[in-house]
This record gives structure tokens, C-alpha cells and sequence, in this order.
């Protein structure tokens, strides 16, 4: 008896889960197809903020997916279903995908902080959308990979530390933004070795300024500013990590993996706008490369390469490392195949500056050069796969 | 149904289109752009609600200027999901019409051996080798038995890999790592880029067993050219005391070897006795007595438990601890793990290749489970049995050549050769 009770309880728990998920996914795809699709051109060219759109994802539960949940509701944390939810996204537009990915990890380094002041309300309005954090991570994740020195320089004070220096260009920000950064240390009589500090940035906080970036050639709406700091107190409240090297070591996985629904979107919205003209142009389409068929084949198939991997999100195996950077480079690379071959497909009307698949192109060519880009992680790649020998 | 007709249709019935019906959407046939009737176009002065035979016929695309004769009724289906392909023959990726040839895993004997095969029956085909080294050609049994046969490591290297790419005609990449098998569309994921392939062939060998007790920085495994020239760096001049764990084919040359050369050597395994897979109890006596006469202690029956580099004394040397489970301690200044070989198996995965012990091959063609990959050497397992031998190597590589290039094929035959082991105090054949 009490096994048949502990049998139902399961399923109960698998139907809940499951109707949580395609409802999810349902309300994400009604946001994207109706008042993001109407906005993703503005985003892109005209710089518009898409906020509302960003909030009301949070609303409907797409910025929390992969959070362990507040109450127990029989779910849990499911790192699968935030990238299928951002690729549904993606699928439409490419600058929303990204920033939901800026605030995404945001949220990891908040609950994987253990730092009280970061979790509680403040992580619960952050999962929510009502409000809304970035990440300033580029440098010092090139950094740890030797590609680049710290831009951000942290010194000791009474109860925390003075941050000075400037961050060229961070994603999804704004006057009552926050995003998570890194800074070295200056090394002190007690502290000879060097290390690093994690923390938050205010942007509204003493010390702050944002200053405008140049025109990119696309995706102007993400809010991409550059951030001076000068004497930026971090104080205990905004603490992510000290030392950083172990906690940027237990998150990296999960850094990348939320990363590849950028690309699984943008590489289904090609391959979609492909079949818009299959019916017309399929007589002479046919003979170009990658046609849709084929595409989506692979596209499904890295799908559920990624949905594997992002079964164990925390993973830090070698072997399961290179297959979370070796999925990610796919992704792009998959992305700018899709974007490009759907220019070809659709022709001259996808060569207008309004058309969607020429928004894409620039779209794809942004998740192959955002850190990681595809050069970074196949460089990191190659490091992992090294034989460590006997100094 | 042409633009032209289906306006003039509308137009026929009188120009004027009963209120009630559904508002229509017309598409642009050079642009796409689709004009709404419920919608309009306010900026070329069309307001909501304006029917489109209403419109004038001077009226422009407001996206490509085109006239209204361009536009045709806009029909939203759910397009069908199903590319049109008239190419006569059998079903072709077009992800991978641009290939390039025959691309090879590993550039080791079986590797080497492939590409020659190829180029030897065909002068053009394209073959493309794939390597995680430098591709540089040497035979890897020396490396057991240099100081015996006095071997320098110049004299080792038998070609660079970049000039037997070149006397071959083949594209080499170098420290390269092979990723992953996408076999459905055919391409080989690399870190150094994506290749598209007609044929696959693994030839990428079998690597040191991985133990959790050796960790890789306190242990040389010694299965490559370049691992083997530090690990005889890091030996330098004076004899030095070494611990090879595991007294299989490689520990048992290997320790050999080095005993040549002055060293002392420590040789431990499992088994009670050296070589106890191929030798006799009578014939592993006599190794051991003959090798009395060499600084080699062997120590059967033991089970290394752990590794433990200790603090590094005045003169700079930092020993390590290698302690047993039966609680045996000996310091030594180098471990050397020969605990046996094990086939990697990313790549077999990725393709869905079946695997017993090794790549699954076909006992007579060297075909895996998958159409269009090829296996060799190291990697292989037939019926379950892999061969970590030599001799089948060249005549491997004959077999698969042909089947790729469509030449009559002798049937791949496995023979048993005679096993020489060249431990020089006592070498044996079997």
C-alpha cells in the first residue's frame, strides 16, 4: 500500500512539472510571437529597451526556470527548460534572448552566492523580473583563461573594498540595474598571493557612472553601456564571492550551458524563415546547402545534446566540460550556418534592412563572438584536453 | 493563382467588395510585405479598412516600390516542412556536399599507415588527418627499448608530420582535437573548426588507463614521442631512483630498459609474478633471475593505493611516496604508470558506433555499425577482441582503402603472429 502511495505521489509530481513546463513554454512563445515579434526590429536598430517585455517574462515564471523554487510546488531547478524557454525567445529576437541570458546568470550568482543579503527578497523580485541585473563578466572570464588582464582593481577598506576602473561595455543595465563583477586585489603585507573579489554593482550607487558605447551594428536595444567606478564600496550586502576562483570554477558550466539557447533560437528562427518561402522558392533553393530539413536535423539533435549536459549544470568533470564548450561553439556555429543559408533562401527580400533574417545574420554573428566566442572556447578546449604530465 | 488575374478577378466582380466579407492580406512578391486591409497603410495615405482593389493603381510597395499589380492574395498556411529535391539518386546531406574526402582521427602508425594506403591507390583523393600531437612519424615500440638498442631521441623521429603531409598530398592539423561525430550529415567537430567528411576513419588509438589513485602530475604515462622526451629530461644524468607500476608488455621493457641505464628501478603489479598474461610461471622465473644482474626489484602481489610527492630537500629533488594497500612505503624520485591501455570512447559515442571493448568492427571490411566510418589499429575490437599489436596494422589500412576508393578488397584477415618481448636481459617469443 504504501508503495502504490509512494508511486502516485511521483507521478503526481511528473504531471505537475510537466503541465508547469508546456505552460511555460506556451505563454514564453505567445509573448515572442505577439508583442516581442512587434518590437525586434526597434530592439535591434532603433535601440528601443524592450523593459516591459523583460518583466512581464519574469511575471509568467521564464526567468526562474533553472532557480531552485521558493515553495515546493514538484518542481525543481531545471536548467533544460530556462534554455528552451530562451531559445523560444530567440526564435524572435536575438537582443531579448541575450539579455534574459545577462539576467539569468545574474540569478546563479546570487543563489550561488550564499550570501543571505543577495538570496531572500532580493533574489525573489530578481527571479520575478520586477527587477532586473546583468552581468559584467567578459573580462574576467577571458582573464581566467589568460586571454586578458583585470580592468577592475579592488583595494581593502574598513568593512569591505574600494573598486576602481572601467568595463567597456556591459549588457542590460540602466540606472536602477545591478550586475555582478570582478576585481583583483592588491596584494597586501597579509596578502601576498594574488586574488579576487565577486561582487554586485548598483548602478545608481556613489561611484557609479555609465557612459555611452559606440553604434553596434545590431542589437542596440540591450542597454549596453560602459561603467567607470571610482571608490565603488563593496560592502558585505553586495559580496558574491571571495576568493572567485572556486565559485567561477562550480558555476562555469552553467555560465556557458544558459548561453546555447541564444543560439538554439536564433538558428530555429532561421531555419523557420527558410520554409516561409519553401512553397515559392523551393524550385531553385533547392540547389543550395543546408537546406531547413537538414538543418533542423541537427538543430534537434544538439538540442538533445544540451538537454543531457543540462541535466548536471554544476558539473566541473573535464570530459563534461569540453562537451559544454564543444555544444556551445555548435550552437553558434549552427547559428550563423542557419542565418546565412536563410539570407540565400529568402533572397532579395531577406537582404531588406526591416527583414527579420537580415536582423538575424548580425544576430548570430553576436552569439559567435560573445564571450565565450567560438575562438575562446575552442582555444579552452584544446587547454582541458592537454595531457597533464610531471612538472 | 498570378497577382494579375486575382486582382482582375476582384475587379470583375464589380469593384466594390461586400463590407461584410473578412478582411484580406496581400503579399509583395518581390519583398514579402504584406498589405493588411484591416491595417492599411498610413504612411503612403491608405487608412484602415481600405480594400485592396480600392487602392489606386499608382499606388507603390511602401517597402520596394513595386506597383500594386505585384502584390498577390496572401495565403498564411503552415508551410510544409518537407525540402523539394529532384536530384536523381540516392539521398544526399547537403550539409556536407563540400567535403573533404577521407578524414582520418590520428596520425600514429594506424593513422599514417591510412593515409598512404589511400594515396598508394589513388593519386587525388582528398584525405584530411586529424591529430591531438604534432603528427611527427616514429615507431612507438622503441620507446621501450632505446637505451638497449642505443637509440638517441633525434634518431627516433623518423619524418615531421608536416613533411610526410606533404610527400602524401594529404592536409594535416596538427594539435588538433577530434570533438565529436555528427554522422547523420557527416562532419567531424574539431577545436580547430568543423570538417565535413565522405569517409571517417578512427585510427586515434588507445591511451594510459586513467586510475584515481595516480594523479597525472606525480605519474609519467609514456605512450607518446614527446612524453617520452621530457619524462628523459626530467631523468637528467645521474641514475635516479623509479617506480613503474605495472609489469605487463610496456612496465616490464620499460623497466628493463631503464635499469640499462643505471637507474634503479622498482617494478610492482598485481600479479605475483612480471609478464603473467603471456609467460609461463617457469618463464616469468627466468626473467626475473636474468634480470638479477640489473638494479630491478620486482615486487608482485601489491596494489598501489596512493601517490605522494613529499617536500623538496636541500639539494632541490622532491621524492615521492608510493605507498601499497598492503601497506608497503618506498621513496622514489619518478613513477612510471604502465597499469595498461584503454580505448578513449568520445568519438565512437557521439557516433552511436557500437562498442564491445573497442570500436566494433566488421571482422572482414573493418566497417563500424555506421555507414561511411572506418576503423583501425588500436581503437578496434573484433568480436570483442582488441589487438594492440603491430603487424595487423599495415594490412589493416589496406583493407579500409579499398572499400573507401571502391576497389576490390582482399577480406581482412586477423592472423595470430608471434608475440616478441623484448625485455634484452631475457627477450621471449610467444
Amino acid at each position: 500500500m504504501q508503495v502504490i502511495e509512494h508511486e502516485s505521489l511521483i507521478l503526481k509530481d511528473l504531471l505537475s512539472s510537466d503541465f508547469f513546463n508546456e505552460n511555460l513554454l506556451s505563454a514564453t512563445k505567445a509573448l515572442a510571437d505577439g508583442p516581442l515579434a512587434e518590437l525586434a526590429d526597434d530592439i535591434d536598430r532603433k535601440g528601443f529597451y524592450p523593459k516591459s517585455v523583460l518583466m512581464k517574462l519574469g511575471e509568467i515564471g521564464a526567468l526562474s526556470a533553472h532557480m531552485a523554487p521558493s515553495s515546493d510546488c514538484g518542481r525543481s531547478a531545471d536548467y533544460g527548460l530556462a534554455i528552451q524557454v530562451m531559445t523560444e525567445v530567440g526564435r524572435v529576437c536575438g537582443s531579448t534572448a541575450f539579455m534574459m541570458w545577462c539576467h539569468l546568470v545574474c540569478g546563479v550568482y546570487m543563489e550561488q552566492s550564499d550570501n543571505p543579503a543577495l538570496m531572500g527578497e532580493r533574489l525573489a523580485n530578481h527571479n520575478q523580473g520586477i527587477t532586473l541585473g546583468a552581468t559584467g563578466m567578459s573580462n574576467p572570464m577571458k582573464t581566467f583563461a589568460g586571454i586578458e588582464t583585470f580592468l577592475l582593481h579592488a583595494r581593502k577598506v574598513d568593512g569591505g573594498w574600494l573598486v576602481n576602473g572601467t568595463l567597456p561595455w556591459v549588457s542590460n543595465i540602466g540606472p536602477d540595474h545591478y550586475f555582478g563583477a570582478v576585481a583583483d586585489l592588491e596584494a597586501t603585507e597579509d596578502t601576498a598571493e594574488k586574488s579576487e573579489v565577486m561582487f554586485m554593482v548598483q548602478c545608481d550607487a556613489v561611484g557609479v557612472e555609465l557612459r555611452n558605447c559606440p553604434s553596434f551594428s545590431g542589437m542596440e536595444g540591450t542597454n549596453t553601456w560602459a561603467v567607470k567606478l571610482t571608490d565603488y564600496f563593496v560592502g558585505p550586502n553586495e559580496l558574491i564571492a571571495h576568493p572567485v576562483r572556486p565559485f567561477i570554477g562550480r558555476i562555469r558550466a552553467a555560465f556557458i550551458l544558459l548561453q546555447t539557447g541564444m543560439g538554439l533560437g536564433a538558428a530555429q528562427g532561421a531555419i523557420d524563415s527558410m520554409w516561409v518561402v519553401e512553397r515559392t522558392l523551393g524550385h531553385v533553393n533547392e540547389f543550395l546547402d543546408d537546406r531547413p530539413d537538414d538543418l533542423q536535423d541537427e538543430l534537434d539533435g544538439l538540442k538533445a545534446r544540451i538537454m543531457e549536459l543540462a541535466k548536471t549544470p554544476f558539473g566541473t568533470e573535464k570530459e563534461f566540460l569540453i562537451d559544454v564548450l564543444d555544444s556551445r561553439a555548435h550552437a553558434s556555429e549552427l547559428a550563423l550556418r542557419a542565418a546565412q543559408s536563410a539570407l540565400l533562401h529568402q533572397g532579395a527580400r531577406g537582404y531588406l534592412m526591416t527583414s527579420n533574417v537580415q536582423r538575424r545574420v548580425r544576430e548570430s554573428h553576436f552569439v559567435a563572438i560573445v564571450t565565450p566566442a567560438v575562438k575562446h572556447l575552442r582555444k579552452e578546449i584544446a587547454r582541458l584536453s592537454a595531457d597533464e604530465q610531471p612538472a | 493563382m498570378s497577382a494579375q488575374s486575382s486582382t482582375d478577378d476582384l475587379q470583375e466582380s464589380g469593384g466594390v467588395v461586400d463590407a461584410s466579407l473578412p478582411w484580406q492580406v496581400f503579399i509583395c512578391r518581390a519583398c514579402g510585405l504584406l498589405y493588411d486591409e484591416a491595417k492599411g497603410d498610413e504612411d503612403s495615405g491608405l487608412a484602415p479598412g481600405t480594400r485592396f482593389v480600392d487602392i489606386p493603381d499608382d499606388w507603390a510597395c511602401p517597402l520596394c516600390g513595386v506597383t500594386k499589380a505585384d502584390f498577390e492574395p496572401y495565403i498564411a498556411e503552415c508551410p510544409v516542412r518537407q525540402s523539394r529535391r529532384s536530384a536523381v539518386g540516392a539521398f544526399q546531406s547537403t550539409v556536407s556536399r563540400h567535403n573533404n574526402g577521407t578524414v582520418i582521427v590520428g596520425a600514429g602508425r594506424a593513422g599514417w599507415q591510412m593515409a598512404q594506403a589511400l594515396r598508394e591507390s589513388d593519386p587525388d583523393t582528398p584525405i584530411t588527418l586529424v591529430t591531438a600531437c604534432s603528427g611527427d612519424m616514429y615507431d612507438k615500440p622503441l620507446l621501450s627499448v632505446a637505451f638497449a638498442r642505443g637509440i638517441t631521441l633525434e634518431k627516433m623521429l623518423r619524418e615531421q608530420g608536416l613533411q610526410a603531409a606533404i610527400r602524401l598530398n594529404i592536409n594535416l592539423m596538427a594539435f588538433t582535437q577530434a570533438l565529436r561525430v555528427l554522422p547523420a550529415s557527416r562532419q567531424l567537430r574539431t577545436s580547430r573548426g568543423t570538417l565535413r567528411y565522405k569517409n571517417l576513419v578512427l585510427a586515434h588509438g588507445a591511451l594510459p588507463r586513467e586510475l584515481q589513485q595516480f594523479p597525472a602530475s606525480l605519474c609519467w604515462r609514456i605512450n607518446h614521442l614527446q612524453t617520452y622526451k621530457k619524462f628523459r629530461d626530467a631523468l637528467g644524468v645521474l641514475p635516479q631512483r623509479i617506480a613503474v607500476i605495472g609489469a605487463g608488455l610496456i612496465g616490464s621493457e620499460l623497466a628493463n630498459d631503464l635499469a640499462l641505464a643505471g637507474h634503479h628501478i622498482t617494478l610492482l603489479d598485481i600479479a605475483s609474478r612480471p609478464l603473467a598474461s603471456c609467460l609461463s610461471h617457469a618463464q616469468s622465473t627466468e626473467l626475473v633471475e636474468a634480470w638479477s644482474n640489473l638494479q630491478i626489484n620486482f615486487i608482485g602481489g601489491v596494489r598501489v593505493s596512493g601517490l605522494r610527492q613529499l617536500l623538496g630537500t636541500a639539494d632541490a629533488s622532491s621524492p615521492i611516496q608510493v605507498t601499497t594497500e598492503c601497506q608497503k612505503c618506498l621513496l622514489v624520485d619518478h613513477v612510471v604508470l604502465a597499469a595498461g591501455l584503454e580505448t578513449p570512447s568520445r568519438l565512437a559515442d557521439s557516433a552511436g558506433l557500437v562498442w564491445n571493448n573497442g570500436v566494433d568492427v566488421n571482422a572482414t571490411t573493418l566497417a563500424t555499425s555506421v555507414e561511411g566510418i572506418y576503423a583501425l589499429g588500436d581503437c578496434i575490437a573484433i568480436n570483442g577482441e582488441v589487438s594492440r599489436y603491430i603487424e595487423p596494422i599495415s594490412r589493416q589500412a589496406r583493407t579500409v582503402a579499398a572499400h573507401i576508393l571502391g576497389l576490390a578488397a582482399k577480406p581482412y584477415k586477423q592472423i595470430r603472429v608471434p608475440l616478441r618481448i623484448k625485455t634484452s636481459s631475457l627477450p621471449f617469443t610467444v
